[in-house]
């Protein structure tokens, strides 16, 4: 079966490398983990990690603004970052004779950032954050709906009760020593997970890796993640919200407390998504979308987050005419139903998570960002050389056995949303 | 380890290292007597088969009162045949982990599928029973249709959506298809009979001018066999249509505001009628957008989001398609600048188009679009896509072997002649999907043209000059 296999190394300052060959075509994908995502930040600075991200892309010491992105685009290769819950990523994919640029970029920015930094950089980054936060969130139809059923799932001292995004009064408050004091404290390389996937020869690459950001001194020791990390198995009832807004049809949002991302029983959480909305055959298309006609469409999945609970989401849209109390219920019965799962759903389930799985380790890129990932939250590099086999070993019984346990009324948050009435 | 040479951190970044060259496999086509097209490419190491059926019945061929038929249709396709109804279908596909996805554009119709190797055969047996076969049950038809018309009413609501459909429909005339949006508006839609939809399949999806399509660790002659074996009672002809019109630039700008009240940005584009898809002129397309807006460190780019924080971010593109295909540069900003952002975004594009871009730009992005060529060859899937436009648009076999030296090959003046040539800033349409109460009495300021103003469902609420 599938097998990758890869190197892990642990610099003296506390950076681990994950070395990961595959020389089938001559690109270079980098991967780096920072240890830090909203999940680390205090109260009055929620979406400050992911502003501190945009801070990355400003320059650094001996790389002067936009240098970063024109050396990468010029050397033909792709970049970005991302800002999560849990963590935040950065990642470049090149041709390979340019690896020693992607290291060179990312250990100046590890190591040297901060003496770029200047308060113009912040304010142009701040407005564009605010401006990516109008665009995908506040002029989006539905664009607040994280942020409302995450408060609704987990309890206000809880890390995962407010967005990534932050919110606006937070994200205009930050300022310079804000930015000194993040990345003194989070962007250490005992901190980070570094990995490097394709066209490369290991031993050589350590070498470089080492040159690069060997360095860099290791940061103390990253402070307790702020707030009551278990926030209980479930949410003890059944909280509503409902929304008039400039929506173009009825929609119900369900979410649950799950098991978090870094224990076993989170596999049959993803299977049990996947037998309820992945696919034309799965139980929310076939019954609400095509048998029973009420529904325009139906998403379900489960966040992979390690913190305490992780958080289950389902949502059904209607159509204009839609009664709304038959939408959710309709929904959560479906949800509550799994405890009759067969076995032929599991395995349709797991049929197409493998097909899945497969295209997505098919790229460097991806594959990388799984090997830092695996290595951070599991402190398993070499989780996906087993992934498949531990989804396999989800049966039945286990998917039953979850609803049982997550998906009742006693754990749910329904969040309605409801067109404006027409003037 | 010792290091083979010491770091010199403040001598700039490193210098890159031997290159290793990028080979992509050869493509090979084969016709079938009756003119379906095989096109294969073999990838040894890769555990997963990609394949498509790409059908000559893209939007542009449904009758002009028929808008959104080709989507319908599309949708439709897997909704049931002779033998097995849409969940039985599903199901059996699904069994072999098998999503299998019919996607309708302007120009052709998809139907796509990954599978691992040893369930090919299986998989290729659905989809020839879905082409030879499908029936299109009426209460598809139906649960379809609602769908549709949903989604429509989702487009007109979502700010960016009703952007881009509101500049088609501003550049094309009435008569031509690409004036409506692609999925077809309420009319058109609810006027559908299920007889157009099976009439349309029937003359449509036919083998004389597909294309099968497919990539993994098979041979020419695997492929090419099992098409043969797969599809055989696949037959029949597409019936021929009338040529579509290439649309001219108007002789004044057209600006348009669509009313969204209270948004708190604008969605601005920016664009023209551009040229159909071909070999001519397209790297300098290519490099000549990169530095415009077609990067993260284009010029619109630089300037609107880390010059000014007006923005998330700004792209400019040319969509390119069998008949005229479309230019535009589109942005969210912040509603209190979007005279500014406007103004800055013409800044940029007058200048370019006056002076052309400078060598250093040019060198930048001949760089950057050669060296990701081989990021968007990864997967087979990837891949599959890749070779369907070579099918679609009539490109050579030989396409994409020679892009990046054709890339390579783009000159600064090359760019400016045909660049100079096609784009014309004092023509192209502006539309701005956002508050019309704060907007329009500035805009008209701006002197860009008369100011027409829509309101988000499409009706025309005024002209104010």
């Amino acid at each position: 079966m599938l097998s990758f296999s890869f190197e892990r190394h642990t610099l003296d300052n506390g950076l681990t490398v994950i070395l990961a060959p595959d020389r089938a075509v001559p690109v270079v994908a980098l991967n780096l983990w920072y240890g830090v995502g909203s999940r680390n930040e205090r109260p009055g600075r929620t979406g400050f990690a992911h502003l501190f991200e945009h801070m990355m892309f400003q320059g650094s010491a001996h790389v002067p603004k936009n240098r970063h992105f024109e050396l990468v685009e010029g050397a033909g290769g792709s970049l970005n970052a991302t800002t999560w819950f849990d963590r935040t990523n950065y990642f470049e994919t090149l041709p390979s004779h340019h690896l020693d640029l992607a290291l060179w970029l990312e250990s100046d920015r590890m190591g040297w950032l901060l003496p770029a930094m200047t308060q113009e950089k912040l304010d142009n980054q701040r407005d564009v954050v605010l401006n990516e936060r109008r665009e995908r969130y506040e002029n989006q139809p539905y664009g607040d709906w994280d942020e409302r059923l995450q408060r609704m799932v987990f309890p206000e001292d809880h890390p995962y009760h407010h967005t990534v995004i932050g919110s606006a009064e937070d994200i205009a408050a930050a300022d310079l020593d804000d930015v000194a004091e993040f990345f003194q404290v989070y962007y250490a390389p005992n901190n980070a997970v570094l990995t490097l996937t394709g066209d490369l020869d290991p031993a050589l690459a350590l070498d470089r890796v080492r040159e690069y950001f060997g360095e860099i001194p290791r940061g103390d020791q990253v402070p307790p993640i702020p707030g009551r990390l278990d926030p209980g198995e479930r949410i003890g009832g059944t909280v509503r919200e409902t929304v008039r807004a400039r929506v173009p049809l009825p929609r119900v949002y369900l979410g649950s407390r799950v098991p978090p991302f870094t224990v076993d029983d989170f596999y049959a959480a993803d299977v049990a998504t996947s037998v309820l909305s992945d696919g034309r055959a799965s139980r929310l298309y076939e019954r609400l979308v095509r048998e029973r006609g009420i529904a325009k469409d139906v998403v379900s999945y489960a966040f992979p987050l390690a913190t305490g609970r992780s958080f289950m989401i389902s949502w059904i849209t209607g159509y204009p005419e839609s009664d709304p109390a038959e939408l959710e219920t309709a929904l959560a019965a479906e949800l509550e139903g799994l405890t009759d799962v067969s076995d032929g759903e599991v395995e349709r389930a797991l049929a197409l998570a493998e097909t899945r799985f497969l295209r997505q380790v098919a790229q460097l890129a991806t594959r990388a960002d799984m090997f830092s990932m695996s290595e951070q939250l599991l402190g398993d590099a070499g989780r996906l050389n087993t992934e498949m086999e531990r989804l396999r070993a989800v049966t039945p019984a286990q998917v039953r056995d979850f609803a049982e346990r997550c998906l009742g009324a006693d754990n749910r948050a329904v969040l309605t949303y409801l067109p404006e009435e027409e003037a | 380890m010792s290091s083979p040479d010491p770091l010199r951190r403040h001598a700039g970044p490193p210098e890159p290292g031997a290159i290793r060259p990028f080979h992509l496999p050869p493509v090979v086509s084969h016709s079938r007597g009756d003119g379906l097209r095989v096109l294969s490419l073999t990838r040894p190491e890769i555990p997963l088969a990609s394949g498509c059926i790409v059908l000559d019945a893209g939007e542009t061929t449904a009758p002009a009162d028929r808008g959104g038929l080709a989507v319908l249709a599309g949708d439709i396709l897997t909704g049931g045949t002779e033998s097995r109804n849409a969940a039985e279908l599903a199901e059996a596909l699904e069994r072999l982990g098998v999503s299998l996805r019919v996607s309708t554009g302007w120009d052709a119709t998809t139907m796509s599928f990954t599978t691992l190797a040893d369930r090919l055969d299986d998989t290729l047996e659905v989809v020839a029973e879905v082409l030879e076969s499908a029936v299109f049950p009426e209460a598809e038809v139906e649960r379809v249709r609602r769908q549709r018309l949903a989604a429509i009413r989702q487009r007109r609501m979502d700010p960016g959506q009703l952007a881009s459909d509101e500049l088609n429909r501003t550049l094309f005339s009435p008569e031509h298809p690409y004036h409506r949006g692609l999925s077809g508006e309420t009319e058109s839609v609810e006027a559908i009979q299920r007889s157009e939809v099976v009439s349309f399949a029937h003359r449509r999806y036919r083998p004389d001018r597909a294309g099968f399509i497919l990539v993994g660790d098979l041979a020419a002659e695997q492929v090419q066999e099992a098409a043969e074996r797969h599809l055989e009672r696949w037959t029949g002809q597409v019936d021929t249509l009338p040529e579509i019109s290439e649309e001219k630039l108007p002789e004044a700008r057209p600006v348009v505001l669509v009313h969204r009240p209270g948004a708190v940005q604008s969605e601005i584009r920016i664009g023209q009628v551009g040229p159909a898809r071909s070999l001519e002129g397209e790297a300098e397309l290519d490099v000549g957008n990169a530095v415009l807006g077609g990067s993260f460190t284009s010029r619109l780019n630089l300037n609107l989001r880390e010059k000014h924080g007006f923005t998330y971010g700004v792209r400019s593109g040319f969509a390119r398609r069998r008949h005229s295909g479309l230019f535009s540069i589109g942005t969210a900003v912040q509603t209190e600048v979007t005279m500014a952002a406007l103004q800055e975004a013409f800044f940029e594009f007058r200048r370019y188009l006056a002076h052309g871009p400078d060598a250093d730009e040019v060198r930048q992005a001949r760089d950057y679009l050669a060296g990701v060529f081989p990021l968007r060859m990864e997967t087979a899937p990837q891949l599959a896509a890749r070779m369907a436009e070579l099918h679609i648009f009539g490109l050579p076999l030989e396409y994409h072997h020679g892009y990046r030296e054709r890339i390579r090959a783009v000159t600064t003046e090359s760019i400016h002649r045909v660049l100079g040539r096609i784009l014309d800033p004092e023509r192209c349409a502006v539309v701005i999907a956002g508050d019309a109460d704060e907007l329009q009495a500035p805009l008209e300021a701006l002197g860009l043209g008369e100011v027409e103003v829509r309101s988000g469902d499409g009706a025309t609420a005024g002209v104010s000059s």
